[in-house]
């Protein structure tokens, strides 16, 4: 019968919240670069200009199509170098973090799209008829009509895809960085106690992603009787 | 003001519009009737090049609106439009649907546009409601809003779009009311619409359209006296009993 040990994590708390700031930055980072790309990208495919649309619906499908710890491996492995290539970097320059923010957030990106790409279409059309009508250019009444109402009926999804983002984030171990997932493998590792941490490291995401969950349920009702009245 | 020369406009094989002419000058007031589908409200969505059309040309104040040269967001900001189910911005208060456009395409400063925005309200009778959503007022109340805000914009002629088409019938009057004020003041108006008593009261012509062509284009009088085609003698008979 197996022996549980907790006593190795009171003492590892500390790096663990090291590793939980990294998954935390990552998570911030992403949604805020997936959400302003993912804009584009859905404005992109939503656009008359035929070859545009077409770029973007290739990129979003391509990225939904490959699971994202290919994309991780292969911005760790191919990116670093290419920026060295490209920017003549010191060759002790660490540029894991950054590769893997870039793979993350572009992947992430393609699922915002979708997103924003409904919460676009779910403003009526007459909505630019009438910011057309009033001589708005179309990026006007984009900007001040059209893409503040889709993004607050989007808010609960874009936060439950803030929430899948954030459960992704513990694949960026693969490329060794030390995020909340890879600082408990570590610390497992070396104390022999990896079930424990494991355990403790699946506790800890599920008890911020079901409250995170909650939070946006709560929202959405807020939002619902708002809408209803 | 508004010149429409042997327009014509289809969809793939669908002829929408077919060879339709006609001219408005400043200060008239036009009705445009028809059955559904009978392509009113492309004709006037034409007018300010909402919906782009494949011959003829439109011209409005002298502006041809089919060129591809014309600055057509600069040519809509002077032309109002008021379509059937308001399309007031739903996120931001009644001051600042009045107000936007002002600012930001007309380049107004903040005050005046309030100021504009405010005094107009206040002529549609909702001066009380200027800090609501348009979601807390009726619909014939934001209709006046929506007439109030393309009004706000100094427009040289207005366009409707069936304005009272998607109220409550005891709403439309407060809507007819503001549109026959605004016609007796001399704008120059383009109606989409069946209330023939609003047609009675100030139209100077009324055009009776028919799949796509403008069978009628008569004196408001000879319209009502006596319709040359049989479609339009059959359409009011059918609308007046209503
Ligand atoms: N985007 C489009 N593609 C294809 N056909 C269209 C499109 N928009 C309108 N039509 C067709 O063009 C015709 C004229 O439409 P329009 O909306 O101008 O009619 P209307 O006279 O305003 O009718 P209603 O009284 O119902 O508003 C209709 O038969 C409609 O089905
Ligand atoms: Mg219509």
């Amino acid at each position: 019968m197996y022996e549980f040990d907790w006593s190795s994590i009171p003492g590892a708390l500390p790096f663990l919240w090291e590793g939980m700031k990294v998954s935390l930055g990552i998570t911030a980072c992403a949604v805020l670069f997936g959400i302003a790309w993912g804009t584009l990208l859905a404005m992109a495919r939503l656009s008359s200009i035929k070859p545009l649309a077409w770029l973007a619906a290739g990129y979003v499908n391509l990225f939904r199509a490959i699971p994202l710890v290919m994309v991780l491996l292969w911005f760790f492995l191919i990116v670093p170098q290419v920026l060295r290539g490209f920017f003549n970097l010191d060759p002790n320059t660490d540029v894991r973090l950054a590769s893997a923010l870039v793979g993350f957030a572009l992947f992430e990106a393609a699922y915002y799209s979708e997103i924003i790409r409904a919460g676009i279409q779910s403003v009526p059309k007459g909505q630019i008829s009438a910011a057309s009508a009033l001589g708005m250019s179309y990026a006007q009444a984009m900007r001040l009509v059209v893409l503040p109402q889709a993004f607050r009926n989007m808010v609960p999804l874009l936060l439950t895809q803030a929430i899948v983002l954030f459960q992704d984030t513990s694949l960026v171990y693969v490329s060794a960085l030390a995020d909340f997932f890879g600082a408990a493998y570590k610390v497992g590792d070396r104390d022999g106690r990896l079930v424990e941490l494991l355990l403790f490291a699946g506790a800890v995401y599920f008890l911020i992603c079901f409250a995170a969950s909650q939070a946006v349920r709560h929202y959405q009702k807020k939002l619902n009787a708002h809408a209803a009245h | 003001m508004i010149s429409i020369q042997n327009v014509s406009k289809h969809y793939g094989a669908f002829q929408v519009l077919t060879d339709c002419s006609t001219e408005v000058k400043k200060g008239e007031v036009i009705v445009v009737c028809g059955p559904s589908g009978s392509g009113k409200s492309t004709l006037i969505k034409c007018v300010n090049g909402l919906e782009p059309f494949q011959s003829g040309t439109i011209t409005v104040d002298g502006i041809s609106v089919g060129d591809p040269k014309t600055d057509l967001p600069r040519l809509r900001s002077r032309v109002g439009m008021v379509f059937q189910h308001f399309e007031l911005f739903p996120h931001m208060s009644i001051t600042d649907n009045l107000t936007i456009a002002q600012i930001k395409v007309l380049g107004r400063g903040r005050d005046a546009a309030t100021d504009k925005g405010l005094k107009l309200l206040d002529r549609v009778g909702l001066k009380a409601h200027a800090d609501k959503f348009p979601g807390q007022l009726s619909g014939g109340q934001q209709q006046r809003v929506a007439i109030a805000r393309a009004l706000a914009m100094d427009p040289i002629c207005m366009l409707f779009d069936e304005p009272t088409s998607a109220l409550d019938p005891e709403m439309i009057n407060e809507v007819l009311d503001v549109m026959v004020e605004l016609a007796q003041e001399g704008m120059t108006m383009m109606c989409v619409t069946h209330e023939m008593g609003f047609a009675k009261k100030v139209a100077n012509r009324i055009l009776f359209m028919d799949k796509g062509q403008i069978v009628e284009d008569d004196a408001k009088d000879a319209f009502f006296g006596n319709p040359r085609s049989e479609r339009a003698r059959q359409f009011l008979a059918k609308i007046l009993t209503h």
